[in-house]
């Protein structure tokens, strides 16, 4: 340690420091207002009182969390209504992120054994597929799903249609809600829903298993070829279980940023099986205007949202203890 | 067995491009209808979006001036944080760290209905101020993770030697700090830049309607069905994160930003 690396040396700022430098208070109160003061806000205004017909007003109340469990006239009615859309939320998130990340996973691996500079190559392809808008990637598969143009057209011109009612399989199609009388349909369904929003975050995943699977000693690797394994048994003997907590941790990443997703389901999800993402929106902004319900839903989202980062965070630390 | 790898790979970029070639493709449609393939193509679509339609060159112009201005500040707040943590590597440092980045790691739409609020309050709703400031708020995390890799790849040999020599903090600062930090800089404020541009759902609660952005825009369309003319600004939007990635990549080090292992090249 050099002095140059010492505290009290306040060099990104214009004005010499005065003795004891006041900056990093001044920094620490901006970062708090500016990243945390509006989460406090949705805190604090989630026990809020709504006013018939006009807004809301700032009060101690539980009413909004308690019409989301049991909903609003509770006694007299139950109404699991919120509890639904909590567990559509759960449900497109938990499938889209363990997708995203188990298909990622042969794919970043093989990319991590490229050249430096293919890799580079690689990675501005997925960066630029990350940053693209949600609204454009539900557009693109909006186009390829919908019913007048894009696949179900497809099925219907190459004769797929009819091979599929030939052998049966329309059927089961139907049943599970993928076809129409006449030809497959994909929109609305479950199916598009999870496969949009899987899509959404695969560049995610990617990259959040580069650094761990780029760290990865290919010696290990190539001594299990040479005493005779197999390239499965080397992908599960060897590289698995050294990816495993960045695994588990990437998956609940992933998890928590598709929670919020609005997009896709407003478009690719039938209403009744909306997201609590979709219920916020219509409460704080949409037709019912009831600000403080909205904010109790956003508080119950991000509480769900820490009750799976806690657990992973256990797993992984009881797996690495075990490791 | 060795053609498996490859053909995965290549299955994976079909895959992941297939939405935004179909987008790209529908643009060049003459109508008003999206048809694909298109019908009657033409470029009269690139025309509406950048010249002649003031409704998709306002919202440009909106989404430039705040990708731009958040990225900027965003740097400016991590600048100071991401030096402070590495300097000191203090308690109250690592705090500010993380809580600066809390925004980025949570659900966008919680923060979203949070800065609703938050501006409501303060009485910038609507404004671009409070879209700019938000939006630096929320990708602080970036510029904060990058400079923080630059910070940690400058030799402190050179910062010994400096001190040797008698160089202020100021000037070892100017001198070594500064210049090998600043591809990292340059690179944490086009992640935030290009993010920017893209983001919708922060953007949707914090501009109360008043003024649109491209993807809000595009989003405000969505129920009217699509015309062309928005597939012309997927094209757009692709383009310029492609061309920015590429710039990182060719003059940064974009492996090592993503960490991967410097050991092996």
């Amino acid at each position: 340690m050099t002095a140059a690396l010492d505290i009290d040396a306040p060099a990104p700022l214009p004005e010499p420091a005065p003795k004891k430098p006041v900056w990093p208070w001044l920094l620490t109160g901006v970062i708090v207002f500016l990243c945390v003061v509006p989460f406090i806000l949705v805190l604090a205004i989630s026990f809020g009182h709504k006013i018939q017909g006009a807004g809301w007003e700032w009060a101690f109340t539980l009413e909004n969390y308690k019409r989301f469990f049991v909903g609003a006239l509770y006694p007299e009615e139950i109404t699991y209504l919120y509890l639904q859309q909590l567990y559509w939320s759960l449900r497109y998130a938990i499938i889209a992120s363990v997708l995203a990340v188990i298909s990622a996973l042969p794919f970043t691996y093989l990319m991590t054994r490229l050249s430096r500079a293919a890799q580079a190559r690689w990675l501005v392809f997925l960066l630029a597929s990350l940053s693209l808008s949600e609204v454009f990637i539900v557009m693109g598969w909006d186009i390829l799903l919908s019913n007048n143009s894009g696949l179900p057209k497809l099925f219907k011109v190459t004769g797929l249609t009819d091979w599929l009612k030939a052998v049966g399989w329309f059927d089961t199609l139907r049943e599970w809600g993928l076809a129409s009388p006449r030809n497959v349909k994909f929109k609305t369904s479950e199916l598009a829903t999870v496969l949009c929003m899987s899509y959404l975050v695969w560049p995610y995943a990617v990259i959040l298993l580069y650094p761990a699977l780029s760290r990865l000693d290919p010696s290990l690797s190539e001594a299990a070829r040479t005493m005779g394994a197999g390239p499965w048994t080397v992908a599960r003997t060897v590289v698995l279980p050294s990816v495993r907590m960045p695994l588990i941790g990437s998956t609940l990443l992933l998890f928590v940023f598709l929670l919020g997703a609005y997009v896709s389901v407003t478009v690719f999800a039938e209403p009744a099986k909306h997201t609590t993402a979709i219920a916020i929106y219509e409460a704080v902004r949409g037709a019912n205007l009831n600000a403080p319900f909205g904010a109790a839903q956003a508080v119950i989202l991000l509480l769900t949202a820490a009750l799976f980062l806690f657990f992973g965070q256990k797993l992984t630390s009881a797996a690495g203890a075990k490791a | 067995m060795k053609w498996i790898g490859p053909v995965f790979m290549g299955l994976a970029a079909l895959g992941l491009s297939l939405p935004i070639v179909v987008v790209s493709a529908a643009a060049l449609n003459g109508g008003r209808t999206m048809f694909f393939p298109p019908r009657d193509p033409s470029f009269g679509r690139f025309v509406e979006f950048f010249v002649s339609e003031s409704v998709w060159t306002n919202a440009l112009w909106h989404s430039v001036i705040v990708a731009f201005g958040s990225a900027a500040l965003a740097v400016l707040l991590a600048w100071p944080i991401a030096y402070w943590l590495w300097a000191s590597g203090s308690k109250l440092s690592k705090t500010v760290a993380a809580l600066g980045s809390m925004p980025f790691a949570l659900p966008p739409i919680v923060f979203g209905v949070g800065l609703g609020f938050f501006w409501a309050f303060l009485g910038g709703l609507g404004s671009l101020a409070a879209g700019i400031i938000s939006h630096a708020a929320l990708f602080l995390a970036l510029p904060l993770v990058t400079i923080s890799i630059g910070l940690q790849s400058i030799d402190r040999a050179h910062l010994d030697a400096a001190a040797t020599m008698g160089a202020t903090e100021r000037v070892t600062f100017r001198t070594i700090i500064l210049p090998q930090t600043l591809p990292y800089t340059a690179s944490g404020f086009f992640f935030a830049l290009v993010l920017s541009f893209n983001e919708f759902i922060v953007m949707f609660f914090v501009s109360a309607s008043n003024y649109s952005t491209v993807t809000l825009q595009i989003f405000n369309s969505l129920r009217n069905g699509y015309t062309p003319t928005m597939a012309v600004a997927a094209i757009t939007f692709i383009t310029v994160s492609l061309l920015v990635f590429s710039a990182v990549a060719r003059w940064g080090d974009l492996p090592r930003l993503m960490g991967a292992d410097q050991s092996r090249r």
